[in-house]
């Protein structure tokens, strides 16, 4: 009996724990002690204002950024030190709020690049670029293609990067991600920009690629009303300190993120988490 | 067009590649001459201090040029290798900057070990071939090969990695490239071609000393790369071949020959910004031979 739900408590075990993570920029405290537990398959939302530590957050998750205290665990292993490079081989990929395409290279490179590591191939074959190479490079081609296809992107294949438009930079820079075959997508603001039609279409995509791969997706978004449609937990951040954490309906009802959300007027009528509906 | 130019045009295309790959990597590197001269003080010292190498006929034995070339380029990915890891953590003009250093500090290196031959340099270095013609041949077989090798790149992961870095190196980390791994390559292997091409050169120029790697030749090369363009293999060749001959072609001119000279380094870039080869021209000549080369 106890062996069987210590094997359910092991199946469980949460695929991130951030463990009160601070992040100390000079005088500013961008992130107060947060602290949250990403369960495998699950989507989960991180929303507030600007400037409320959202995208540090993300940096600290994925290597860019060191955290002042606090400590992030990958499938219960710690991950302080390991870098961008050794956290995305993990299983961590993402998105960037503002962008950061290889904008010389091709639409189809792009993805190439985020397929690095199942390029590798014997470096004589590569050179010489015999048959068993170039089968390789078929399949990694097709596999290109295939994420492209997924994110309907097929058409623009060999446009450059830079030349896109934006929304379907913002598809691509998901695309790429993908491509490194990650456990965990982080998305930064992925619905930017994007009008209310695009917006319906990037839900319905992001949910259409977790059931695909079985991903793990941790989004921050300001679109309220997507992200509680989206989301199957919420996490709301203000001035770096994590204010609320639940459903979707309990992080609605929440008087703390109203306020939040309405500048200290405190609650009551008229709720902006409420727009949702 | 006598063979000795032209092999000088095709020694300046093979130092123009060498600069070309670590900034394909987005990595501004200067230290080309001080790897150049590195190779050729190789060269020269076998080459003259250990018999084999001189050899005993007319001309020193090919082998001996090949073993050379390659011990040259070996010690010059050495030192590669071992200053690269701290030297790339520096980025854009700070990285430049400490390339200079580096050859001042092989360059004052050369002027004062006590085998090196001091300010005079070596003297006599044994002629493999009889005439400029051999090394024309023989350098253009190296060149190709360069040439080949940065052809393959450009599909090869590395070479994607490479450019991704080029871009954004951020972002390339981000999606699991080993960026400080993958610019060490390119610095390495940028080295390893100059200290070939300097081996070589030793010969060519029967003498060699601490003037071969200079400050001047780190600003010469660099300006082989910007004026013939840097997206692509082909500019840097280009900009090797027109930049080296331009000032003995110009010799009718007299005195106004470097003024012309510089005003055509200055203007270069006026004109082309991008340098001579670019993508898009790239494009355009593929479409007129009836064939897309793999462009980037």
């Amino acid at each position: 009996m106890s062996a069987s739900s210590d094997g359910i408590a092991a199946a469980a075990a949460p695929l991130l724990q951030v463990e009160g993570i601070s992040c100390r920029f000079g005088g500013l405290l961008a992130l107060d002690r947060v602290s949250l537990e990403l369960v495998e398959g699950e989507i989960f939302g991180l929303i507030g204002p600007n400037g409320a530590g959202k995208t540090t957050l993300f940096n600290v998750i994925s290597g860019l950024t060191t955290a002042s205290s606090g400590r992030c665990l990958w499938r219960g292993v710690p991950t302080a030190g390991l870098g961008a490079c050794r956290l995305n081989r993990l299983g961590i990929a993402r998105t960037f709020q503002n962008l950061r395409l290889f904008e010389s290279l091709s639409v189809r490179e792009n993805v190439l690049v985020g397929l690095h590591h199942a390029a590798r191939a014997p470096l004589l074959g590569a050179l010489l670029g015999h048959g068993a190479f170039r089968r390789h490079q078929g399949r990694l081609e097709a596999r290109a293609m295939e994420l492209l296809a997924l994110l309907e992107l097929e058409a623009l294949a060999e446009q450059r990067a830079g030349d896109l438009p934006y929304g379907d930079r913002r598809r691509l820079e998901i695309a790429r991600a993908l491509a490194t075959a990650p456990r965990l997508l982080l998305l930064d603001e992925p619905a930017a920009g994007m009008n209310p039609a695009e917006k319906d279409d990037l839900r319905q995509l992001i949910g259409r690629i977790r059931d695909h791969y079985s991903l793990t997706v941790l989004i921050i978004e300001h679109h309220v009303p997507l992200m509680m449609r989206l989301c199957d937990r919420l996490a709301v951040l203000n001035f770096g300190r994590r204010i609320a954490l639940g459903s979707p309906a309990e992080v609605r009802r929440d008087p703390l993120v109203i306020e939040a959300y309405l500048g200290g007027s405190g609650g009551g009528q008229g709720s902006a988490a409420g727009e949702g509906r | 067009m006598d063979a000795a130019l032209l092999e000088q045009m095709l020694l300046g295309a093979l130092l123009a590649l060498s600069v070309y790959l670590p900034l394909r990597c987005g990595q501004l590197s200067l230290a080309t001459p001080g790897f150049y001269a590195v190779g050729g003080y190789v060269a020269a010292l076998l080459s003259t201090r250990v018999a084999a190498f001189a050899g005993s006929g007319a001309t020193s034995p090919l082998w001996a040029l090949v073993a050379e070339m390659v011990l040259g380029g070996i010690l010059a990915g050495l030192i590669a290798l071992a200053i690269g890891g701290p030297v790339l953590q520096l980025r854009g003009i700070y990285l430049a900057i400490a390339t200079i250093a580096l050859v001042e500090i092989l360059r004052v290196l050369n002027l004062n070990l006590p085998f090196t031959g001091g300010a005079m340099g070596i003297f006599a270095i044994p002629q493999p071939f009889e005439q400029a013609d051999g090394y024309v041949l023989f350098t253009l077989v190296l060149l190709a090969l360069a040439c080949w090798l940065c052809q393959r790149l450009e599909v090869l992961r590395l070479g994607r990695a490479m450019a991704a870095i080029r871009d954004d190196e951020l972002a390339a980390a981000s999606v699991g490239i080993d960026t400080p791994r993958t610019k060490l390559i390119a610095f390495v292997a940028s080295a390893v071609l100059a200290g070939v091409t300097g081996a070589l050169a030793a010969h060519f120029l029967n003498a060699w000393n601490a003037r071969a790697g200079s400050f001047d030749a780190s600003i010469t090369t660099l300006a082989f790369v910007v004026f013939g363009g840097s997206r692509y293999w082909l500019g840097p060749v280009l900009g090797g071949l027109v930049l080296t001959a331009l000032p003995e072609l110009l010799r009718p001119v007299g005195d106004l020959r470097l003024i012309l000279f510089g005003s055509v380094i200055l203007l270069g870039p006026l004109f082309f910004p991008q340098g001579l080869v670019t993508a898009e021209r790239l494009r355009g000549l593929g479409a007129l031979l009836g064939r897309a080369p793999q462009a980037p």
